[in-house]
């Protein structure tokens, strides 16, 4: 790859590395959402006293167990598409990967259900009641579901690239697999998935405060610390990793394949921390710096969403498998999908602009 | 064929087939609940619309949280579910699938997206919403979902009828193959089925209605019941389509395929006679305990489809195309050549517990034909199918895997391969002993080869139309397998 991806690639697979990529990305952005907020969840489960129906000052806590849920099952539903597109990409390094990790990586799914029911959980009024030891352990039991998830997802990715592995994995029948960057990248994952997570919740508190909803005056400063603080651990992780990493790869990082892609996301956590600093010491948020905030954020997400492909690229040959990505285009299909996207994409919108009719005698829940 | 080789795992005494099944059941009922859930709420919100039900709108509200906590959730991970559990079991069928048909499945995503959407907006604001918008948004939802189905349908239907696709590799025409629409129109109407029943369950258990509203509920649930009279006249219609063989598999060609099937039928009669004669023509009440049993025989039926569904494809995964063991129709005259396993990185897992050689080469044959539907010693063990055979039956009846049971796939591979499975299986029944002699016998082996020539690489066909299209003939096939037995 000696040019910008995906131009390097032939048409058909550029095509479908692109629309990977994207789709990829929305997965990445709900994701964030769900880890960052879980773990934080879980930490403040722990520490403060749920507040009564009547409320108080709406705080980041409350936001966050709210829209849990939804959130779990925007990322799950948005992870489909990647899903779809990796197996035609990469299809046999993903099958094997699957099949070595075995229960191991089923294991995900009963988990996503038991994580998902504790979010209902965390947000039924039983569990207004009990104990914070109580109401950590659930959060805590969810935010475990959801990290063993990031960690397989990890595990199969760094597997999948990792064909000289495979035979003996198998002989052995582990379904454990470790590779030294690892850790490293599922740390950057993580932290990096605070800043998200803040931006978004920074949204929602910033429309609760437009329709008049008392939010706490010290939300901007907390959230734009806990930003701050998740971009500064992501760029540690991120050096933690480099260093991982073999000349190659970390050459086509920097080099033509990826490092327009590099930098963009590096200036998107630039104008992420600018945006915070400015929010910081304010006591209601601005929708000019969250706009900057989020451009940065795309900007970040969608940047080492390609850097993460071109590492993919750099480690295994891509080349045997153009017949095959030539093939896939050749199906059919492709116009009634995006007929039907824009429809349905349409539809969706319309069914946000209904939830705005509300009835005369009705409250909402 | 670059993509043949796939790591294998051994799920124990179980076959495969009952573990894609095992979680079809659940997610197949759970996906059912959603769209005739949603078909089910429409009828009701006009009932509460137009002032026909006083006590509607309440239950309304109750049945969709139901709705969203049980299909939302594990609906859709079941889901994804279904789609690892394939990669599983034969990762090169969901391979083919998701290439043929990745723009179908992105377009059924697009109405999932909206599914959860109109769903989640109903969930969330519903209750504060003006009529023709909740109207509305059960509507989005309920077409959403029930156009899943219909995406979904064409690509599974398509697996055992491919239909024109088989000629012209269109898209579309395996799409629209010939048991699309019976098995829409058949899915739809039990989906009403499980919606209904679910919903008396849901009304029973809802503690806030009076004896008289509930009865009323009842009623008006239990008219989504009335489609099932379609169902016998789809049944035939569906069958009608499907490949002979097929067929012949659910009409006692198997015994455990006819049984899934009687234990599907009988249920469905069950629920459908108690709702038509009880419900719907005496208008009996059903309390909470006769609901939830109807719910288990509705269960019930399903699970007998789904592992009908899963076993009448055999031996293919798709029809004339793939075989259940991920061999493609059109590869296995060149594995017959160069053998199956010849190319195999995987070595494997328990080599040392083989004392030759020629036995760790026929362990890698039974993993890559056989294992797929047989264990060794456990569930449609190999060594009580065939423990009784002589080693020269064993020979010839391997050789013609597909006459011997014409819902077996050729056997794909050279006739060394066979002679170390053949060895395998004697080993294995003679209580896997420490020494074990290497059958090397040339003469063994052209044997073999001529009866794999005789066999043929064609699917097999019905023992009594055998000869027609393979040069096996039932006399040479016969006399081996009766004095097995
Ligand atoms: C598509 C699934 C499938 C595959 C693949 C398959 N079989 Fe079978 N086989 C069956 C079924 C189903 C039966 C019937 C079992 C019964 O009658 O209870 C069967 C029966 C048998 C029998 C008993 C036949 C008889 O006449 O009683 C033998 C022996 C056998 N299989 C051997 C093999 C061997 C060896 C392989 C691999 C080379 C193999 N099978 C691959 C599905 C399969
Ligand atoms: C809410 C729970 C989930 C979490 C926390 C999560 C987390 C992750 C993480 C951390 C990665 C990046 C892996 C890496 O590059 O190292 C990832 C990738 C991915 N996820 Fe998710 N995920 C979740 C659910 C899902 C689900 C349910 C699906 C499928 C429907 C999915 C589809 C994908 C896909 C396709 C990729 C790309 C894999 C690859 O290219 O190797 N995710 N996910």
């Amino acid at each position: 790859m000696d040019r910008m991806l995906p131009f390097g690639l032939p048409g058909p697979t550029a095509f479908y590395v692109s629309l990977y990529v994207a789709t990829l990305a929305v997965h990445v952005v709900f994701m964030n959402y769900v880890l960052a907020g879980v773990g934080y969840l879980a930490v403040a489960s722990f520490r403060g006293k749920r507040k009564g129906a009547d409320g108080g000052p709406v705080e980041l806590s409350d936001v966050l167990r709210d829209w849990m849920p939804f959130a779990t099952s925007a990322a799950i539903t948005a992870g489909v598409a990647p899903l779809l597109f990796v197996q035609i990409l990469y299809r046999k390094e993903f099958y094997t990967a699957n099949l070595l990790l075995f229960h191991r990586w089923m294991a995900i799914l009963p988990l996503l259900i038991v994580g998902f029911y504790l979010l209902y959980l965390l947000k039924t009024p039983w569990i207004g009641g009990q104990s914070a030891v109580v109401r950590g352990v659930v959060a805590l039991g969810a935010l475990a579901c959801f990290s063993f998830t990031g960690l397989s997802w990890t595990e199969n990715h760094l597997l999948s690239t990792d064909r000289a592995s495979w035979p003996g994995l198998y002989e052995r029948g582990s379904m454990v697999y470790y590779h030294p960057q690892l850790l490293p990248r599922l740390g950057m994952w993580a932290v990096g998935a605070i800043p998200t997570m803040c931006a978004l919740a920074a949204w929602q508190m910033y429309y609760l405060q437009r329709k008049g909803a008392g939010v706490d005056p010290r939300q901007p400063r907390n959230l734009a610390r806990l930003a701050i603080a998740g971009v500064l651990l992501s760029v540690a992780c991120g050096a933690a990793y480099w260093r991982q990493l073999d000349a190659s790869a970390q050459g086509h990082i920097v080099g033509k394949a990826a490092g327009p892609y590099f930098a963009a996301a590096c200036f998107g956590l630039v104008l992420q921390v600018g945006s915070w600093l400015a929010h910081a010491p304010r006591s209601d948020f601005r929708r000019q710096a969250l706009m900057v905030c989020t451009l940065g954020l795309a900007l970040t997400i969608a940047g080492m969403t390609a850097v993460r492909e071109a590492i993919r690229l750099s480690v295994i040959d891509v080349s045997p498998l153009y017949a095959q990505h030539a093939d896939a285009a050749r199906k059919g299909g492709l116009v009634v999908f995006v007929v039907f996207f824009l429809v349905n994409a349409g539809l969706i919108g319309w069914c946000l602009c209904l939830t705005r009719k509300r009835s005369e005698s009705a409250t909402v829940e | 064929m670059q993509d043949i080789s796939y790591p294998i795992n051994d799920f124990g005494p179980v076959i495969k087939g009952m573990v894609i099944g095992g979680l079809g059941i659940f997610h197949v009922f759970l996906a059912q609940f959603a769209i005739g859930g949603g078909m089910l709420m429409c009828y009701f919100q006009w009932l509460a619309q137009k002032g026909r039900s006083a006590p509607a709108r309440r239950f309304l509200d109750g049945y969709f949280k139901v709705l969203v906590l049980v299909s939302f959730v594990a609906g859709a991970l079941t889901g994804v579910g279904m789609w690892f559990t394939t990669i599983q079991i034969s990762p090169r069928t969901i391979g083919v699938m998701v290439e043929e048909f990745h723009w179908i499945w992105a377009t059924e995503w697009t109405f999932f997206c909206l599914e959860i959407a109109a769903g989640y907006a109903f969930y969330r604001c519903g209750k504060g919403l003006t009529d023709g918008a909740r109207m509305t948004l059960l509507m989005l939802y309920t077409v959403a979902a029930w156009f899943s189905l219909f995406w979904i349908n064409g690509i599974l239907s398509w697996q055992l009828t491919p239909g024109g696709w088989t000629h012209d590799r269109s898209v579309w025409s395996g799409f629209f193959n010939p048991s699309f629409w019976p098995s829409l129109l058949f899915r739809t109407i039990v989906s009403l089925t499980i919606a209904s029943l679910a919903a008396c369950v849901v009304i029973n258990a809802i503690g806030a209605f009076t004896r008289e509203e509930r009865a009323e509920l009842i009623r008006r649930a239990a008219n989504c019941l009335a489609p099932m009279v379609l169902m016998p006249l789809l049944g035939v219609w569906y069958l009608a389509v499907i490949p002979e063989d097929s067929r012949s598999w659910v009409q006692g060609g198997s015994a455990a395929m006819t049984m899934f099937m009687g234990i599907s039928v009988a249920a469905s009669v069950l629920i459908g006679g108690y709702a038509l004669v009880g419900l719907i023509w005496q208008r009996l009440y059903v309390s909470g305990a006769t609901a939830t049993l109807l719910l288990s025989l509705a269960f019930g039926a399903t699970a007998g489809g789904e592992f009908v569904r899963e076993g009448v494809r055999k031996p293919f995964t798709v029809r004339e195309y793939l075989y259940s063991n991920a061999v493609k129709a059109d590869e296995l005259a060149a594995l017959r050549r160069s053998g199956g396993v010849t190319a195999d990185p995987f070595p494997l897992r328990n080599a040392g517990a083989y004392p030759t050689e020629q036995l760790r080469l026929g362990a890698k044959v039974f993993r890559f034909q056989c294992s797929v539907c047989h264990t060794m010693s456990g569930v449609n063990g190999l060594t009580h199918l065939a423990g009784t055979w002589t080693t020269e039956q064993k020979r010839m009846n391997i050789a013609k895997l597909q006459h011997t049971k014409p819902f077996m796939p050729p056997f794909a591979g050279n006739a060394e391969e066979l002679e170390a499975l053949v060895q395998l299986l004697e080993w294995q029944t003679a209580g896997r002993p420490g020494r074990w002699d290497q059958s090397t016998d040339r003469a063994v082996i052209r044997e073999v080869q001529e009866w794999l020539d005789e066999a043929g690489t064609a699917p097999g066909t019905e023992p009594h139309t055998v000869g027609g299209a393979s040069p096996a003939s039932p006399d040479t096939r016969q006399p081996g397998k009766q004095e097995g037995r």
